[in-house]
């Protein structure tokens, strides 16, 4: 796998932990069960995307600011040649290249990074 | 919904091999059939979230927890080591019971926090530990989520 879409990757799911702590989903049951302390851990979280940010290469890192501005999805799954990010079918002839996930790229629709699961 | 539906005997470990709290994390992320790549990933993620603050809610009971894009469904495993294992847990008692539950970014049906509700619901049942010690093959271990109506 390409390594700045692993940073990707790391930094998408560091954003959909932080989004569960601040969207309320998991809020209740990380601070009640887990005995978390909810701001800490978004600071936490916050200052280990940045890091992971920082180790992005400069052209991907600027579309990945452009991208994270806007939407809280930076990474989109493709599952069976939909991207996830807005469900459109990318290009069977991209979907099926042996090199998946060899690369970093991007849905010519919604403009997320790409990662094809499974 | 229930928990039974979740747990498949592959990923029922009853006799943990691992020595340690990373080690247990590996073990159980191996159990959920992914490509060695996607369970590196899987591994660093559940290790950033131990790292907020240890999924040791006490009781011998641990429930390391995240989601990520490497898996497409909710997935459970179960691991037990009933000579303990360092987890920093809140009571800072040794873990000897493991539930590992991960769920991708988005689900259609929105399991992942009900799963995880339950299975903290499950782990603070007084009689739980004890129970869970007494086990000796993944069916009794489903048997048990059965019994309790889970
Ligand atoms: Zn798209």
């Amino acid at each position: 796998m390409d390594q700045q879409l692993e940073l990707l990757l790391e930094i998408q799911d560091l954003r959909m932990q932080r989004r569960g702590l601040t969207d309320g989903t998991l809020t209740d049951l990380e601070a009640e069960v887990f005995d978390i302390k909810i701001e800490d851990a978004i600071r936490s979280l916050d200052e280990k995307v940045e890091e992971l940010a920082q180790r992005l290469t400069r052209g991907i890192r600027e579309r990945y600011r452009r991208i994270a501005d806007k939407a809280p999805r930076v990474v989109a799954p493709v599952i069976n040649g939909i991207c996830y990010g807005c469900f459109v079918a990318v290009s069977t002839a991209r979907a099926s290249e042996a090199d998946r996930n060899l690369r970093v790229e991007s849905c010519e629709y919604c403009g997320c990074f790409l990662y094809h699961v499974g | 919904m229930q928990l039974r539906e979740f747990f498949v005997p592959s990923a029922i470990k009853l006799d943990l091999a691992a020595e340690t709290k990373d080690e247990a994390l590996k073990e159980l992320v191996s159990c959920m059939g992914l490509d060695g790549k996607s369970e590196g990933i899987l591994y660093k993620m559940l290790k950033r979230r131990e790292n907020l603050g240890s999924t040791g809610i006490g009781r011998g009971i641990a429930i390391p927890h995240c989601r990520s894009l490497v898996v497409t469904r909710l997935r459970v495993a179960f691991g037990r080591k009933l000579s303990g294992l360092d987890f920093k847990a809140i009571d800072e008692k040794p873990v000897r019971y493991v539930f590992l539950i991960v769920a991708p970014p988005l689900e259609v049906s929105n399991q992942y926090l009900p799963v995880l509700g339950r299975i903290a619901q499950f782990g603070k049942e007084a009689d739980v530990p004890d129970l869970l010690a007494e086990i000796s093959s993944p069916e009794q271990f489903i048997e048990l989520l059965d019994a309790k109506d889970l």
